[in-house]
């Protein structure tokens, strides 16, 4: 009888308000701060990996997660919930994606997937909202923004003579066809967010203040790397190293990610985390 | 043995279906009416498995009826006949399928086009100007070919039906009793008197 | 002449182009060797796909009908039309969704890719595996003939008014040796920004 009968734990407050949710988002906001920077050629997200203990392995600690080999994601919040998450994203974009069209969703369907399962959290019976802010970074095929730049331009000049029916570039519904990097925020209450470069968690405004300061149009993914360390230095405790950082990217196919070599029209993952020594070369070069 | 026919012509549709309900070798009925109406504008004639033909004319007229008193409209005859045609395709895979066949004639209540609809019961939907199911098919379509223009008076219509259903009491072996006649126009549904007595000399 | 396949009869065939595609099919309707109809088509469009669908002729509209329904979810859901390639994923999987009770249909995609322009055909069977081709794929029961007439009269790089003489041909004669399929035709023509569609009258008996 018990499981026939379920409530929300999360209801309105008379004032309006869902404090359910409210408290899931202050449990972000004393998490780990992340953050990631969207370039011309790609993405970054950032984090800290705080180990509670000098005897904890740091290499089996992993934060930043691959969804699909050209998206992945990172956090700030509980980690549980996050890999709950992770398992979920993973799932969907097989079933919900890749067993129909045999291709990886592209990163908005993605999101929408996990915003979903968010969202349920919020309405449905016997169950707490996630803990949790997303991160999710991804590259899509598509129109790139310099391409459609140049189509624009294009249309323009020849726009004199022919004002006619031109191959439209967007879709039926006056959508997108837009690829290259995609970076989206996901919050407890399942709403989300596309950003140029953004952070949550503990120090989420002290590292947008820094960010907007640093952020610059036509950035490239190389100085998109270097402002994510210059803004985790600003909110990081401990010292930075490539044990204590972790650095996703969405950039140019890593073939050499792919395990075979000589496989014609083969493609390795966009999304691949950096290596600590990497991380340490960068870090160098700070 | 069951006659169905459908013809549209200017404006109407002609329904045709014939009279006898037969069991085995056996009339048991020489005055069955295999029509119902779904709305003002549309009338079904089925053929098929006895217990499942009026079950599922029945069961699509109460559909239609109730759409139309939720909605206070009538659903035209294409939606109508898309309708059963999307209720047919599911029996189909169900564990025990109806076996009916249907004409669905109507008039467009906004437009005032005739249009008449051809479905067998493995849910084939067909948009026709004269249709018939069974045997009457052999017969009368050659006929139909024939002698049918888009633009037939009501009048030329039951010529036109007079000259099948001649052909089908001269070649079918079986008495069929004659035939329900009904005739839907953009005023509505009306029955057609039809001599049914006339004696056609086999060949 | 008999089985599921072959009951309503019909026939579809596509060939690939220089930067254009055609697709085509013919319009009988039948039960056995009697024709009901003579305007019934087997060829339907979705965005800039095209699908074609011979087979029982109950399972070419359902088949038909869910396809528009999941193409439309799809561009609400993406923003975007479909791509052929795609669209030809969707169709293998949905059909082998129904892999131990078929939809009796051989159906065929016909289209241009989005971004590149290039020629996209393909063919399945009924549980939805794919036959990808770079010439023509043909369907449905005038398959024997239709095989031999694009033997024969298909070559590479044909251009859209050539490729329209050559499918026209391939299909009309096919079904002319076929008693289950003829009664006229529907021809598309695909271009990048175009698309042309011809009705052919056929022999009417």
């Amino acid at each position: 009888m018990a499981d026939r009968y379920s409530f929300s734990l999360t209801t309105f407050s008379p004032s309006g308000k869902l404090v359910q949710i409210e408290y899931a988002l202050n449990a972000v906001n004393q998490g780990v701060t992340a953050l990631g920077i969207k370039a011309t050629n790609g993405i970054v997200l950032a984090t800290e990996k705080k180990s509670s203990s000098p005897l904890a392995d740091p290499t089996s600690l992993s934060k930043i997660s691959l969804i699909t080999p050209n998206i992945g994601m990172v956090y700030s919040g509980m980690g549980p919930d996050y890999r709950v998450l992770v398992d979920r994203a993973r799932k969907v974009s097989h079933t919900g994606y890749k067993r129909i069209y045999n291709e990886y969703p592209p990163t908005r369907i993605l999101v929408q997937d996990v915003a979903r399962e968010m969202q349920e959290a919020t309405q449905s019976g016997g169950v707490r909202p996630y803990g949790v802010s997303l991160l999710i970074a991804g590259w899509d095929e598509g129109v790139l923004p310099e391409e459609e730049v140049e189509a624009l331009a294009a249309k323009a000049a020849a726009g004199k003579e022919d004002d006619g029916e031109k191959k439209k570039i967007t879709g039926k519904t006056g959508g997108i066809l837009k690829g290259g990097p995609m970076l989206y925020q996901v919050d407890p209450s399942g709403s989300y967010f596309p950003w140029k470069a953004t952070a949550i968690g503990k120090s989420a405004t002290t590292a947008k203040t820094f960010l907007e300061k640093r952020y610059t149009e036509g950035l490239e993914l190389e100085d998109a790397v270097h402002i994510a360390l210059l803004t985790l230095k600003e909110t990081i405790e401990g010292e930075m190293s490539g044990e204590t950082i972790e650095i996703g990217i969405v950039g140019p196919p890593a073939d050499h990610l792919l395990g075979v070599e000589g496989v014609e029209g083969a493609r390795g993952p966009r999304f691949r985390k950096l290596t600590p020594q990497e991380i340490e070369d960068y870090l160098t070069n700070l | 043995m069951e006659v169905l026919l459908g013809i549209t012509g200017k404006d109407f549709t002609l329904i045709a279906a014939s009279k006898a309900a037969m069991r085995g070798a056996t009339i048991l009925k020489a005055s069955d009416d295999k029509t119902r109406q779904l709305n003002k504008h549309t009338l079904m004639a089925f053929s098929g498995e006895a217990g499942d033909t009026v079950q599922f004319a029945e069961y699509i007229q109460a559909n239609a009826q109730l759409y139309s008193m939720r909605n206070e409209t009538d659903l035209s005859p294409s939606a109508l006949a898309n309708f059963v045609r999307g209720e047919l395709a599911h029996s189909l895979r169900s564990r025990k399928p109806y076996n009916v066949n249907l004409l669905l004639g109507g008039v467009d209540p906004i437009t005032h086009k005739p249009s008449l609809y051809w479905l067998d019961y493995l849910a084939a939907l067909a948009p026709l100007p004269y249709a018939a199911h069974g045997y009457a098919q052999y017969y009368c379509l050659s006929i139909l070919d024939k002698h049918h223009h888009p633009d037939i008076t009501l009048g030329q219509g039951i010529k036109l039906l007079t000259l099948c259903t001649d052909e089908l009491k001269r070649r079918l072996p079986v008495d069929f009793k004659g035939m329900t006649v009904k005739a839907v126009t953009k005023d509505g549904i009306v029955d057609i008197e039809f001599d049914d007595d006339k004696v056609v000399k086999s060949a | 002449m008999s089985g599921i396949f072959a009951i309503n009869g019909g026939a579809c065939v596509a060939m690939v182009g220089k930067d254009c595609v055609a697709i085509a099919c013919d319009l009988r309707l039948g039960l056995q060797a009697l024709t009901v109809s003579n305007n019934f088509p087997k060829i339907f469009q979705y965005g800039d796909v095209f699908l074609g669908l011979t087979g029982l002729a109950t399972d070419v509209s359902t088949v038909s009908d869910l396809f528009r329904y999941k193409v439309n979810m799809y561009r609400l859901r993406e923003e975007r039309d479909i791509a052929p390639r795609t669209f030809a994923n969707l169709v293998s999987s949905t059909l082998y969704e129904k892999r131990f009770g078929p939809y009796f249909v051989g159906p065929v995609v016909a289209g241009l890719e989005p971004k590149t322009g290039e020629p996209f055909i393909c063919g399945f069977d009924s549980i939805g595996c794919i036959d990808f081709a770079k010439d023509f794929i043909v369907s449905g029961t005038a398959t024997d003939q239709l095989f031999g007439m694009c033997e024969s009269l298909w070559e590479p790089n044909l251009g859209p008014e050539d490729l329209f003489e050559t499918i026209s041909q391939a299909l009309l004669n096919a079904v002319d040796r076929d008693a289950l399929s003829g009664w006229g035709a529907h021809i598309y023509i695909i271009e990048k920004d175009k698309v042309t569609k011809r009705l052919l009258k056929g022999r009417q008996d």
